[in-house]
């Protein structure tokens, strides 16, 4: 059974496992810092975002200055009209480098925006949070075909994912990027139209009950009925303008209406963009019949839409199979996926002891004894772009200090999500699953093609790979090994590994193995000199590709 | 031309299923093939290729291949009121109460030809309408399925354990359950050039000491463990770590370049284009190219693996699946001609390489709204100069549904596994029976 009860204290070893599952992991002098504090309430405030050490000011004021710079426009030479010398920018810009075509709907320019925040907010649990409800909720872009709308529903992980899961159930239902993604903007059951099961099957398959478990085929024929018409309607400020071309506008926000035949808000669009006073009639009125129980789902007058309910009676009338399968997800992505039949179950008793409370169950479970088991230790396999942040929060500098450097933080998630898609190629094309069961987890990230492309990926990263463009050249991931990787200098081959092996955190590498990276690496004498130097960003890429370096 | 109540008294839409399953193949046997003479297939070869292309999102078949005759006709007409394709000019008569829809581009002439086999109605006796319980089944192929996949249980038994790494590829960047064995997995490839260690993301600089990076990868992936997490990452690493060593790949790492001299949907001088008029996707005819290259160079791969993804039409079909029935068409009939123009050491390529194409499941014959939702039974086909050419089990009877409004399916989904099994893959019947759990009939076209 799952021992649920709370730690006491922890090691060193025990606050950096937390961090790396409850966040991005931290460098050895920070997981100090949090493991002098006491386990409970350190676990506390690091998913409340209390206290200083989340202070988002300097990540705020990054995420300020942050714009769109067309890639042509890079270059040094400022006699090029409208060039931006991006080593001379004062901050880091997570919005660097956009193609001149896509404007501010680039998938890449979204993923980078979101891999960056991963890397830089101090509140890691928000963006760990995010990710999880992200693979949960799948949502692609490919259909949405609107990045603000995507990155407003990752906001929607972040504000609310910690809320009771049925209120982020409903929130989910109303939100505009799902309304287009499971097609619930056609869903339209007025009179005696059929309505469109897309997303009504999807929302207990893959959201809250998983596959045949607590419902039929006239469960979602009828819950269909209940949310049809549930759509999204664009106020004139939800547009954005495009600097450098006025008269285009591209759609940032949207907001939930019914679609009902009831008149729409002056200087409002309907979800397509279309000009109306009134909303088209797609909602069927009356009752449903849904788990057995009879639900009236006419939207009020006010707008109310009633069909919340029957989302909601997913948690109230399958509240066990609902645990159960919540259980499931929050122990594969947080804990271990090799759980028995009575940990999920022990799982699904807290959740619905807690009343589906998310941040009760949460803290009960990132506290618990066995969360914190030897078992549970190293026991997944972490997904690639976590992965791949986890290491960037290890081996690039951190923001003030990044805003320091020169060249100033260049984008480098902008380049690495530019080319080859490679976020697609190591098997999660963040922001754009291709369908809405999201990506499995733990040893189904790994395949001859993801590994190919976690060894380039990390190839960028440890040894220093560059970009060049318009005569500038510029490191992918800035990294700085006298100072950041080795603040001290090492006496030794050995001591080289054992700081990068505390930094990077693997799983428990064979003596072996290290051993013969060692001799090969250094097989004479050792002197930390710049040839000493590049061979720690090449056993450093060695840890991160090695198979132990998959886990976390 | 048979009418569609002679077609399922000849084949049984319920009861005389495993009896009859070729009754209305083999030769053109009860079938029009739109006009020509069907020719005597080929041998199967020595060195046989298969190359499955998973049609997914679960494919409109019926839109696809239509009932023309019939009952079936009424039923169609009255559900598909707005999607339906009745019109006879958009349609060729594939016998037997079907037809082809003409959007479904090349497939008429591959029919024409005698090289497609159309196994519609095929399904399973517990249908499910969960994509992603549907994919799994197709995947597993089992009578109890247990995680592996049909082709991942093949090569278990066919390919040899220390070696063969190129002998089963996807070229998809997902490993798909139906691939992965219980000790032996498929190797993804999705790129024809740069499969080489370690390989750059963005530039062309050169890595200083490569050899010794790569030695001390190997070392780490070799080293035993016993953690099954560990374990999967060291095998994944490995496949591709020994895949990019094979010397069957080609120097540096890098396949024999190769340029089609048949045009495929999304090139330039591809003649038909989206309804709109823009260019066809290229997802799958850049995935079938790579395969011809793959061919070309002489890989040792025996069965390939493709997808194309977008079936999945609950709404705007009348725009979508048109498109995606021209890039599926277009890019099946390329490739097949692009083979013709490929010898390898073992023969022609278009000799060697049968196709197979299915998708999870069919849709509602009800349509909704511009859409169709998910249903059961689907259709399968396959494409060779070895087919006998036909259609095999029954088309579904659209009067007699299911409870949800779904067709009943008429050919067992593993009947066609064991018949590519044992017929094109060279499986003895009884290593046929084991690796499916079960003895499923075969059928006739091969």
């Amino acid at each position: 059974m799952a021992d649920l009860t709370a730690i006491t204290s922890w090691t060193l070893a025990d606050a950096q496992h937390f961090a790396r599952r409850a966040g991005f992991g931290l460098t050895p002098a920070d997981a100090a810092v949090l493991q002098a504090l006491a386990p409970g309430a350190a676990i506390d405030a690091w998913i409340d975002c209390t206290g200083t050490a989340y202070d988002p000011a300097a990540f705020n004021a990054a995420l300020a200055t942050a714009d769109v710079v067309l890639e042509p426009l890079v270059s040094a030479n400022t006699a090029v009209a409208g060039s931006v010398d991006v080593a001379a920018v004062a901050a880091p810009h997570p919005f660097l480098v956009q193609g001149a075509d896509t404007w501010r709907n680039s998938l890449n320019t979204a993923q980078a925006l979101l891999a960056w925040r991963m890397q830089h907010n101090p509140h890691a649990f928000e963006e760990r949070l995010a990710l999880f409800w992200h693979n949960l909720f799948a949502t692609g872009w490919h259909k949405v075909d609107n990045t603000a709308l995507m990155l407003k529903q990752l906001q929607l992980f972040r504000s609310q994912g910690l809320a009771k899961f049925d209120d982020l159930l409903v929130l989910v239902s109303k939100d505009p990027a799902m309304a287009l993604w499971l097609d619930s903007v056609l869903n339209n059951a007025a009179g005696a139209n059929i309505p469109n099961e897309n997303y009504a099957r999807e929302v207990m398959e893959l959201y809250s009950l998983g596959a045949d478990n607590g419902y039929n085929q006239t469960d979602i024929t009828q819950l269909a009925r209940a949310l049809s018409g549930w759509s999204f309607t664009f106020a004139e400020a939800d547009y954005i303008q495009n600097p450098a071309n006025p008269g285009q506008k591209f759609a940032a926000d949207a907001r939930f209406k019914v679609y009902d035949g009831t008149a729409i808000a002056p200087d409002t669009r309907l979800w397509w963009g279309g000009a109306a006073t009134v909303s088209s009639n797609l909602h069927a009125t009356g009752s449903i019949t849904l788990f057995s129980q009879t639900l009236d789902v006419t939207t009020t007058a006010n707008g109310w839409a009633k069909g919340e309910n029957a989302i909601r009676s997913i948690i109230s009338a399958k509240g066990s199979n609902c645990a159960q399968f919540l259980a499931r997800r929050l122990l594969t992505h947080f804990v271990t996926a090799g759980y028995s039949a009575q940990d999920q179950t022990d799982v699904a008793n807290l959740i619905q002891g807690a009343a589906f409370d998310l941040r009760v169950v949460l803290k009960t479970l990132l506290k618990s004894q066995f969360f914190f088991s030897a078992a549970s230790r190293y026991a997944l396999v972490e997904g690639p772009v976590s992965w791949l942040v986890r290491a960037t929060r290890m081996l690039c500098p951190a923001l003030p200090a990044g805003s320091a450097q020169t060249p100033k933080g260049y984008p480098a998630w902008r380049l690495v999500t530019n080319s080859a898609t490679t976020f697609d190629q190591m098997g999660m094309k963040l922001l754009d699953p291709t369908g809405p069961n999201g990506w499995k987890e733990h040893t189904a990230w790994l395949n001859s093609n993801t590994m190919r492309y976690r060894a380039k990926a990390v190839a960028a990263l440890a040894l220093n790979e560059t970009r060049a463009y318009n005569g500038t050249t510029y490191p992918l991931f800035p990294t700085f090994v006298t100072t950041d990787w080795f603040p001290s200098a090492p006496a030794s081959a050995q001591a080289v590994y054992d700081r990068l092996a505390a930094l990077l955190q693997p799983a428990p590498i064979p003596a072996s193995v290290s051993a013969a990276w060692l001799a090969a690496l250094w097989p004479t004498t050792f002197t930390w000199d710049s040839a000493s130097q590049t061979k720690a960003r090449e056993l450093a890429f060695l840890i991160l590709c090695s198979p132990s370096g998959q886990l976390y | 031309m048979t009418t569609r109540r002679e077609f399922i008294q000849t084949l049984g839409s319920t009861g005389a299923l495993l009896a009859g399953l070729d009754a209305c193949g083999g030769g053109g046997k009860g079938s029009s093939s739109g006009g020509g003479t069907t020719p005597t297939p080929t041998p199967v070869p020595a060195s046989p290729i298969l190359v499955i292309v998973n049609i997914d999102g679960g494919y409109d078949w019926l839109n696809v291949t239509p009932p023309n005759a019939g009952t079936n006709l009424g039923v169609y007409q009255t559900k598909r009121a707005t999607l339906g394709i009745t019109n006879p000019a958009l349609l060729t008569d594939l016998g037997s109460g079907m037809a082809l829809n003409k959007d479904f581009t090349g497939m008429d002439t591959l029919h024409a030809l005698g090289h497609v086999a159309w196994i519609p109605g095929i399904g399973m006796p517990n249908p499910n309408l969960s994509h992603f319980t549907c994919i799994d089944l197709w995947g597993q192929g089992a009578a109890v399925p247990a995680g592996n996949g049909w082709l991942g249980r093949f090569a278990d038994t066919a390919f040899n354990p220390s070696g063969d790494v190129l002998r089963g590829l996807t070229v998809t960047p997902d490993l798909p359950v139906m691939l992965k064995g219980t000790t032996r997995s498929f190797v993804s490839i999705t790129s024809a050039g740069g499969y080489v260690y370690p390989a750059y993301l963005l530039s062309t600089s050169t890595v200083p000491d490569a050899a010794t990076l790569e030695t001390g990868w190997g070392t780490a992936l070799s080293a035993s463990s016993a953690d099954p997490g560990i374990l999967a990452a060291a095998q994944a690493g490995k496949l591709f770590f020994d895949a990019q060593n094979n010397p069957a790949f080609g120097t540096g790492g890098t396949l024999t370049a190769r340029t089609p001299t048949v045009p495929y949907p999304g090139d330039a001088t591809y003649p038909v284009l989206k309804l709109s008029g823009a260019a066809l996707s290229t997802s799958l005819s850049s995935q079938l190219k790579l395969i011809a290259q793959m061919i070309a160079a002489g890989l040792p791969a025996q069965v390939y693996f493709s997808r194309l993804s977008g079936w999945d039409t609950h709404s705007n079909q009348a725009v979508d699946h048109p498109n995606l029935q021209r890039a599926l068409g277009g890019s099946i009939k390329a490739f097949y001609d692009d083979l013709a123009t490929i010898t390898t050491t073992a023969g022609l390529a278009q000799d060697r390489v049968m196709i197979l194409a299915y998708s999870e499941f069919g849709r509602r014959v009800q349509e909704n709204n511009g859409g169709t939702d998910h249903g059961t039974a689907g259709l399968a086909f396959c494409v060779g100069k070895s087919v006998k050419g036909g259609l095999y089990g029954g088309y579904p009877d659209l009067t007699s549904l299911d409870s949800n409004g779904n067709m009943k399916y008429t050919t067992d989904f593993r009947s066609l596994y064991a018949t590519v099994l044992e017929r094109w893959l060279g499986q003895a019947a009884t290593a046929t029976d084991t690796l499916l759990g079960s003895a499923y009939p075969r059928l006739g076209f091969l």
